[in-house]
């Protein structure tokens, strides 16, 4: 037998060459090429009077400047809204170059390409722009006050309002025994992967085609999207996604302004342009995400068991809603989490402001879902006077009543139903990792001893896999070699070792001899693209799909060569064999030389599939009616719903008396994403999740002021957590293989974010437990909790 | 971003208000400060080299001069733009007697500073600003004191402190450094200079490079 790769912590086979500077990364690409730079809008809210180029035009190595007025036919139009939703009824996206007016700091006006990046922008410098100010709307309230718009035919900001219930959550809450309201708050963060968006594009006048390079999560849907705003045949127009560094949502927007513009411009001036986009760029003209205003409301009973939940978001979609509403819609269906809510409604906003757009990022809308959700249960745990595990586990979905119906529509437009999960056996998992039961002794102890430290639990169900579906092609070559490649593009999941290992076990052959190939539409045209913890999901399946249909092929050519029967067949090590029958074998390479029948000889390998070679049926064509040349296969994964994966968080925090500094002393994490691929990589991916979400529990904030000025623009501002912030963090997982699809996986992609800032929230208040604080609002900084504890204080002695 | 602060100059009301209100005094003091020229009774127009470390530039801009109450106060209204990003901004500011010989200035800042100055390094504008208005004032008070001597502008006819016409241009004495030879270091005086223009020149009485806003 072939050793088995999935579910072996096999090393991320990229590593090597990711490691070693040996990556090809968008800069790395093009560089003789034109670079091009942006004059972006320093206002966030501004109607543009006039645009004076006079002084650039001196500039030595100038070779075009382009306005709004200058791109012709739809190059110049509006971007797409990428998801259309009813509810969606005041959509509104950025033209590629502004038109009339500016909508936040940032947004593109001019575009200058010269022979490089300097004197691009020494040009943009000298171009200057007349603005008239508008008043600026910064801010969830000030967008929800409505006084001001921020597009004048958007009454009250409103781009989207959409409520989903099931039962009459109202009534439900008004007849409980008891009711809480919370108010809460989660500020905005962003993706910052550490490689930015770039583009680079290059026209064949010759060959009429364009070739684009773009640090994209969706390179099939940048092609399709580049082929219709620049009125190219789709097949003329070829999209390859490099190495990516990073993209955590983000990149999954498209076509950017700067993607149509690059694109456009390769194509007028029939020379390789480029565009890599600074820092400062990425913090204003990117995308960012979180801000969000909840009120929960919630009828509960004596023991803790919700009755009914009414829920209203107030969602800050920034300035534009290229990616639509599918943040909101998250929050609210997954806010959810492992609980029977009772009779549920849900209702959002989503409002618009001068602030640059918001869109997906890591998380995707869960992150403050889930934070309503605990913060809740830990309120009636708090109230009752229970153990806050408790009160959670009597709202569980039960293990036997999956597959769980909520009654509500998920992002993908289908039904809200959980596919498996077991949630009591996750947190007793989790409540044994963390020490839960034990934890009050140590609490009281610390306390004796002048210390103040808590414990906090999160739990929540992550949607993954979304649909409508992604694609595999694997294919084997003459000298073994097996090649596999996904349209769906890879932002440093380690698809290239995943995706290896089960094209490996299925096929029957050495993981060495597999090369994927993702991202390229050359290679492989039909994909959605890489978000929503979807990627092993949808082309794990794929690729698994695909290497059944070739390795029926192969044992279907074997059999003939070999006359045996192709049941009897098995493929071992890349060599295909007669189960029990030593000596009688054929290598897959040879197969796949006798699948594609040849005239002409170039090597030895050929010679055997030449037509003199060997004796054939005279009455039989080469190649079948019903079969293809080549040892190869493509197939879909189409999945009729999103499987839904779950896990629970618990963290020790330690906070300063004084200083009211916050530590985490211990961090644990089961999982549960059904079929492990590959647990090394899940555990990295649940390492970097959690570092994420401990930076938006306790230090990433995007802060704009009244003027809708971004404060802090650059990591010299902007608070990541280092390594040093970041705990060690203890795994555990369990393994419910999801019914939905045949390799039995869920996503693992975005769980480690999810659940941080209301586990952190958790923990904190339990540690302030003397002071009895409540935290409404993320992230937390050590003089956010000072504050927290004068305002306890001072309400104490008030009473 | 807001910013207020005061400075103790030693002479009267009425040779403060005078200094503060003359080109010729302030084209020498406002650090970076290259060129002023009156457009209109109490407006005028401003070039200004200023950075914020390496986020340096040339900003233009306007500068407007209303409510006007000699000796006791008066708001600055300015606005820009450059390469560095954009600042515009109110400044009010008040003369008060503090004792015989020495008067108290007040001022009060609103800015909204822009573009590439705006996201980075804003959160270090404020305090350095600050700063930079105690250089500023010493500067004035040098002037008034008559430790340093205010010559007739390059190409200025003499500048009287009222009814300045449309026109005339006051320059900086070259080099234009008198404060900044005081500092050490590039970067340093970078610093200063960006967080005077970032105030619009409140603190430098209200010089900010600037366009007029509409």
């Amino acid at each position: 037998m072939t050793t088995r790769t999935v579910g072996e912590p096999i090393a991320r086979r990229e590593d090597p060459r990711l490691l070693t500077g040996q990556g090809r990364f968008l800069d790395d690409i093009g560089s003789a090429g034109l670079a091009a730079a942006f004059v972006r809008s320093p206002h966030a809210h501004a109607r543009i009077v006039d645009i004076d180029v006079t002084d650039a035009l001196a500039v030595d190595g100038l070779v075009a400047i382009y306005t709004h007025d200058d791109l012709p036919g739809r190059v110049g139009e509006t971007l797409p809204v990428l998801i259309p939703h009813e509810a969606l009824t005041h959509g509104r996206t950025a033209c590629p170059l502004a038109k009339n007016e500016v909508n936040h700091v940032g947004e593109a006006i001019v575009m200058v390409v010269a022979t490089d990046r300097y004197l691009a922008e020494d040009a943009c410098e000298r171009i200057r722009v007349d603005y008239e100010l508008l008043p600026p709307v910064v801010g969830i309230e000030a967008a929800r006050d409505g006084d001001l718009l921020v597009h004048d035919d958007v009454p009250g900001n409103v781009s989207a309002h959409l409520v989903q219930e099931t039962g009459d959550a109202r009534a439900a809450i008004d007849t409980a025994p008891r009711v809480l309201d919370l108010d809460l708050e989660i500020e905005r963060s962003a993706s910052t992967p550490l490689e930015g968006r770039g583009v680079h594009a290059r026209w064949d006048g010759d060959d009429h085609s364009l070739r684009v390079y773009t640090s994209t999560q969706a390179s099939t849907s940048v092609r399709a999207a580049l082929a219709a705003k620049l009125e190219l045949p789709l097949d003329r127009v070829e999209v390859i996604a490099p190495d990516v560094g990073g993209g955590f949502g983000v990149k999954i927007v498209h076509p950017w302004p700067e993607e149509v513009l690059v694109a456009w411009a390769a194509i007028m001036l029939g020379q390789e342009v480029k565009w890599t986009e600074d820092r400062r760029e990425h913090f204003v003209s990117a995308a960012h995400e979180r801000g969000q205003l909840q009120h929960v409301r919630v009828g509960y009973d004596d023991d803790g068991h919700l009755l009914g939940l009414d829920v209203t978001i107030w969602h800050d979609n920034g300035a534009y809603t290229p990616y639509g509403i599918i943040v909101p819609i998250i929050t609210t269906t997954q806010l959810l989490g492992p609980y029977k809510p009772g009779a549920y409604r849900a209702e959002f906003h989503s409002l618009y402001t001068n602030t640059v757009a918001v869109t997906p990022y890591r998380g995707a809308g869960r992150p403050q879902g889930c934070f309503a959700m605990e913060r809740t249960m830990d309120a009636i745990a708090a109230d009752l006077g229970l153990d806050r595990a408790v009160v959670r586990e009597r709202n569980f979905i039960g293990p036997d009543e999956m597959p769980y119906d909520h009654g509500l529509t998920f992002q993908d437009g289908r039904p809200l139903i959980y596919d498996s999960g077991d949630y009591p056996a996750t947190l007793a998992k989790v409540k044994k990792l963390i020490g839960w039961d034990a934890f009050e002794a140590i609490r009281d102890e610390a306390r004796a001893a002048g210390r103040r430290v808590g414990i906090g639990l999160g739990c929540y169900v992550e949607g993954t896999g979304v649909g409508p579906y992604e694609g595999g092609f694997v294919k084997v070559e003459t000298d073994g070699t097996v090649v596999v490649a996904t349209g769906l593009t890879t932002q440093g999941q380690g698809h290239q070792t995943v995706f290896a290992q089960v094209v490996a076990d299925e096929l029957g052959v050495a993981l060495d001899d597999v090369v994927v190939t993702t991202g390229d539409t050359r290679r492989f045209g039909y994909a959605v693209g890489t978000f929503a913890s979807r990627a092993a999901v949808m082309s794990g399946n794929a690729v698994a799909l695909a290497a059944r249909k070739v390795r029926q092929k192969a044992l279907r050519i074997a059999g003939e060569a070999l006359e045996a029967d192709p049941r009897d067949l098995e493929i071992v090590d890349g060599v295909v064999q007669v189960k029990g029958v030593p000596g009688a074998t054929i290598p897959l390479r040879t197969v796949a030389v006798l699948s594609n029948p040849l005239r002409y000889a170039f090597d030895a390998e050929s010679q055997r599939a030449t037509q003199f070679a060997a004796p054939a049926d005279p009455d039989r064509p080469p190649v079948a009616d019903d079969d293809e040349p080549g040892l190869e296969g493509t197939d879909y994964y189409s999945p009729p719903r999103s499987t839904f994966a779950n896990g629970m968080h618990a963290a020790i925090v330690e906070t300063d008396p004084e200083t009211a500094e916050i530590s985490i002393l211990r961090y644990c994490v089961v999982h549960d994403c059904g079929t492990l691929i590959n647990p090394r990589i899940v555990q990295g991916q649940i390492h970097g999740g959690v570092a994420q979400g401990v930076g938006g529990a306790l230090y990433e904030k995007l802060v704009y002021d009244d003027a809708g000025q971004l404060l802090n623009a650059s990591f010299m501002d902007f608070l990541m957590p280092y390594a040093s912030e970041i705990p060690v963090i203890e795994t555990d997982h369990l393994q419910t293989p999801s019914p939905l699809n045949p390799l039995g996986i869920k996503g693992a992609g975005e769980a480690g974010v999810i659940p941080v800032s209301a586990v952190l929230a958790s923990a904190i208040e339990d540690a302030e437990s003397s002071q009895g604080i409540r935290i409404s609002r993320m992230p937390i900084s050590p003089s956010e909790l000072y504050h927290l504890r004068a305002e306890a204080t001072n309400e104490e002695g008030d009473s | 971003m807001k910013v207020t602060g005061s400075a103790v100059l030693h002479a009267s009301r009425e040779q403060v208000w005078q200094a503060l209100t003359d080109p010729a005094v302030l084209v020498r003091t406002i650090p970076g400060c290259l060129r002023l020229e009156a457009t209109a009774p109490d407006a005028y127009a401003m070039t200004v080299t200023a950075g914020v470390g390496t986020i340096k530039g040339v900003y233009a801009g306007d500068v407007r001069l209303h409510d006007q109450h000699a000796p006791g106060s008066f708001v600055l209204s300015a606005s820009g733009a450059g390469a560095p990003g954009t600042v515009s901004c109110d400044v009010a500011v008040t003369l008060s007697e503090d004792g015989d010989a020495a008067t108290q200035v007040a001022y009060s800042a609103d800015a909204v500073v822009g573009g590439m100055i705006g996201g980075v390094g804003q959160r270090m504008l404020a305090g350095v600003a600050k700063k930079t208005a105690g250089e500023f004032f010493a500067a004035v008070d040098d002037v008034l004191a008559g430790r340093e001597a205010v010559p007739a502008a390059a190409s200025t006819t003499a500048a009287s402190t009222t009814g300045r016409d449309a026109g005339v241009v006051y320059t900086a004495p070259p080099p234009a450094l008198p404060r900044g030879a005081l500092l050490t270091g590039e970067f340093t005086r970078g610093v200063l200079v960006g967080a005077a223009i970032a105030l619009a020149g409140a603190v430098v009485g209200g010089w900010a490079a600037g366009r007029q806003r509409r």
